[in-house]
């Protein structure tokens, strides 16, 4: 296993376990290694844009979760996360392969649109789901997408 | 990627953000797509999708216009 997917396993391992990104200060003892280490590897994460990092070099996504609070809150029992966008929100209980409660809301009129997902389905809200960018654009600036 | 009530909550949050209209999907596609891109995202040799890939996953659920097309 490389160094890169040992951070990487480490940070959605904190994530799940702790629901909140883990701050680079905190990952070089983690991983023993070095401060230098840690952050270079992050930034041959982020080439992936699964990893999105915040200008102060700390975590902003580790997609399906999201480092800042956003209006895509995910249960899962007791826990909860946040998510940078709804496919991330139903991204969370399908990495987990656990029912989720999905507090969401119309990106039109902040409508409360609460999704459940159980036992593999998904149930609640009626709504559509809406992508304002073509694919070939996504990741050009992954923030707005 | 935002859940609206309806298209016509869709259109209105174009004409309101002065934006063309994108691509939607359903619910169903939403959590389809979901399972597709995040299902193996734990497993220790996971690696990024390569473009062949994601566009074969997004076809599987029936996102095959070009507003999908990847490349």
């Amino acid at each position: 296993m490389t160094f890169d997917d040992k951070l990487r396993q480490f940070i959605y391992a904190f994530f799940i376990r702790e629901q909140r990104a883990p701050r680079v200060a905190e990952m070089p003892a983690a991983l023993s290694c070095s401060s230098r280490e840690v952050k270079a590897g992050l930034k041959r994460l982020a080439q992936s844009h699964a990893f999105v990092l915040q200008e102060n070099g700390e975590l902003w996504r580790a997609a399906p979760f999201s480092a800042v609070p956003t209006a895509f809150p995910v249960e899962i029992g007791k826990l909860q996360w946040w998510s940078n966008c709804i496919w991330d929100a139903l991204g969370i209980p399908a990495m987990l392969g656990k029912d989720a409660r999905i507090s969401a809301s119309c990106g039109c009129c902040n409508y409360e649109m609460i999704l459940n997902v159980k036992q593999g389905k998904v149930t609640g809200a009626k709504g559509v789901i809406h992508i304002a960018v073509p694919a070939r654009q996504w990741y050009h600036d992954i923030v707005f997408t | 990627m935002l859940l609206f009530r309806s298209e016509q909550h869709v259109n209105r949050w174009c004409a309101q953000w002065n934006r063309p209209r994108g691509g939607t999907l359903s619910l169903h596609q939403g959590w389809q797509l979901a399972i597709e891109w995040y299902g193996d995202r734990l497993s220790p040799s996971w690696l990024p999708k390569t473009v062949p890939e994601a566009q074969a996953a997004l076809a599987k659920i029936g996102l095959v216009e070009e507003f999908w097309q990847l490349a």
